[in-house]
């Protein structure tokens, strides 16, 4: 029962809550994913334009088929039918003696043939090529003679001379009708041959659509398939990241907690087996037992903190405090390590700085850890700058801490706000952390719509900036926001 | 030419006068009465052109053609009607009058026929054919030999 409760099982068992929470497998870069679906949305717009263009050529090919060839066709149909019908009724004028009727079949056969005449201009307007051009001239020219004829033929008809009437038809009429047949038959071959041409490009053009669809779907398979694959490798070395931070985090903590337990059981051991001799060795080793077991507090505050900045739906108590009611809380905290580590404050405030809303006693963590971070790596130079200024455009206040210690090397400054993250120059170092410190600090921010920067030079220093935003408009944005995670206590 | 495109004045003429047509094609442009009588009754087969002339009569009974019987020709229906017989009978007419229903088929008529001639109230010409003077008279001059009786 005590080894299940001992602060090494407490630590493991809290840490593998916070992973499972936390580190997720599927959890990988947002930049990443973002980077995915920008190309797998590209890739898809790509195969869609494709296929749209090609459908709009497909389409506009037909389109001109139709009114090339097919609709060119039809209207020659329409033509021929209507030479037939001028013919036939100058023919059925013949076949009677009756003048009315004679004059009707007269009529016929002159609305016929201007319907025909209105074909062979239609068609000229039309033409695409210099054959069919050449043989639409032909036709109009011997269709007029054609009418010539028939205009003879039915003068004869009508005045009473059939005999006449039959001989000059036989005579010059049917050759003249004949070339007249053989004219429309000659364009509708041309035409034949010009829609045989086009649907062999449709067909041309069908297939290489298919091709192509076939192409572009291909292509938007691999492009599926390159996103899973790289969502399972980001999975995959998130797994592996979180075995190596849990691993480290494990290695990390039983060191941390190994040094002041193991301190705590000497001092213990000390007084059970009566070594220690007198009042002034008691309290030794009393003062022992009580500042490691501050610092195993300490580590357990650090881990749950971390836990509590971490979870979705938290109530924090907020109100509007003054920046500067932030900063002093926060030295007031630090005050001892700063005095033990010897370090000189200097601070630098904006005068009438606007209040900030949010938790005073997680902001102020926040701008501790920043400290203790400054402290920890502020190397031999022990100097803390804390500043703090307002942005009137856009509404936020900025809180610089600044260190002139060993400084961060550019490759790590994508990772130390993150989780566990420690440096290994600064475990090689053998310089205490969790690892947690920055990441806690992070989050508290950004729970109250802030942020924190950095930057950095090694050799030169660190500095640290906490954005906050002022308090009105802290304020409609908790009211507007329909978001759980803060609940607001007091306005 | 397509001669219906052709565009004749209207003519202005009473509702009473006769017109005599011809087709457009025709080059006579005047008759005299003799003529006109000569052409209608057969006696005059061919046109200077050397058109067959062909003669439209409007259907029995109508005020225009007892205008023409009693204007032209000077005889009544039968009497016409005899006239015919024989002359066709004696080989003097060639060619029968043809009978049309309307002044629109006369007109259609004399359109299609070069050697046709025919006649029609002056208000129901139009583009399509021709009116030839009589005695260098036209519909609607004053004196014009040939007023509808009715």
């Amino acid at each position: 029962m005590r080894e299940t409760q001992s602060p090494v099982g407490r630590f493991v068992a809290a840490w593998s809550a916070l992973s499972r929470r936390f580190f997720p497998a599927y959890k990988f870069p947002r930049s990443f994913s973002a980077v995915l679906l920008i190309l797998l949305l590209l890739g898809e717009a790509g195969v869609a334009a494709y296929v749209m263009r090609d459908l709009a050529r497909s389409y506009a090919t037909v389109e001109s088929m139709y009114n090339g060839s097919v609709q060119v066709l039809l209207r020659f149909g329409d033509v021929q039918y209507e030479a037939q019908e001028t013919r036939r009724s100058t023919l059925y004028a013949l076949s009677t003696n009756d003048a009315n009727l004679q004059v009707d079949y007269a009529d016929q056969s002159r609305s016929a043939d201007r319907r025909v005449t209105e074909g062979i201009a239609h068609y000229l307007a039309q033409v695409r090529t210099s054959r069919q051009a050449e043989a639409g001239h032909r036709l109009a020219a011997d269709w007029s003679a054609y009418l010539t004829v028939r205009d003879d033929v039915l003068g004869l008809i009508l005045e009473g001379s059939p005999k006449e009437a039959v001989q000059l038809d036989l005579s010059r009429g049917v050759p003249e009708f004949d070339q007249v047949r053989h004219d429309l038959d000659e364009i509708k071959i041309l035409y034949d041959q010009q829609a045989s041409r086009e649907l062999t490009t449709v067909a041309e053009l069908s297939r290489r659509s298919t091709d192509r669809l076939t192409l572009a779907v291909a292509c938007g398979l691999l492009f599926g398939m390159l996103a899973i694959w790289a969502i399972q490798r980001s999975r995959m070395q998130a797994a592996v990241q979180l075995a190596k931070l849990q691993m480290d985090f494990v290695a990390s903590i039983s060191h941390e907690l190994r040094t002041p337990i193991t301190a705590i059981l000497t001092a213990a051991e000390n007084i059970r087996d009566g070594l220690v001799l007198g009042r002034e060795q008691l309290l030794e080793q009393g003062s022992v037992i009580t500042e490691q077991g501050s610092r195993l507090v300490e580590l357990v505050d650090q881990v749950l903190l971390f836990s509590a900045t971490s979870q979705s739906a938290l109530s924090h108590p907020l109100r509007e405090f003054r920046v500067e009611e932030l900063i002093a809380h926060s030295l007031r905290s630090t005050k001892s390590l700063l005095e033990s580590a010897k370090f000189t404050i200097e601070q630098d405030l904006e005068p009438g700085l606007p209040p900030i809303f949010g938790d005073l006693s997680l902001l102020s963590q926040c701008l501790e850890n920043l400290i203790v971070n400054a402290v920890k790596y502020g190397s031999d130079n022990r100097w803390i700058r804390i500043s703090a200024r307002l942005r009137q455009q856009r509404r936020d206040v900025l809180i610089h801490v600044e260190d002139r210690g060993i400084g961060i090397q550019p490759s790590e400054l994508p990772h130390i706000f993150d989780p566990f993250y420690r440096s290994p120059k600064v475990v090689a170092a053998r310089i205490r952390g969790t690892g947690l410190g920055l990441s806690i600090a992070k989050r508290s921010a950004e729970i109250f719509g802030g942020e924190i920067s950095v930057s950095s030079e090694v050799g030169l220093g660190s500095t640290f900036t906490l954005r906050l935003p002022v308090a009105k408009e802290r304020i409609r944005e908790a009211v507007v926001s329909s978001s759980n995670r803060t609940r607001i206590d007091t306005i | 030419m397509d001669p219906r495109a052709t565009s004749s004045p209207r003519v202005n003429s009473t509702t009473q006068s006769l017109a005599i047509i011809i087709n457009r094609a025709n080059p006579v442009d005047n008759l005299s009465l003799v003529e006109l009588r000569r052409l209608f009754l057969g006696e005059r087969n061919h046109w200077p052109n050397g058109h067959r002339v062909a003669v439209a009569m409007l259907d029995y009974g109508q005020p225009e053609r007892q205008t023409v019987l009693r204007l032209i020709f000077r005889m009544d229906e039968k009497t016409y009607q005899d006239h015919l017989l024989r002359g066709m009978f004696r080989g003097d007419v060639f060619v029968a009058p043809k009978t049309l229903a309307s002044p629109t088929i006369v007109r259609k008529f004399i359109f299609n026929a070069p050697g046709a001639i025919g006649y029609v109230r002056a208000s129901d010409v139009d583009g399509t054919v021709k009116v030839v003077r009589i005695d260098g008279l036209l519909p609607q001059d004053k004196d014009y030999p040939l007023q509808i009786d009715e």
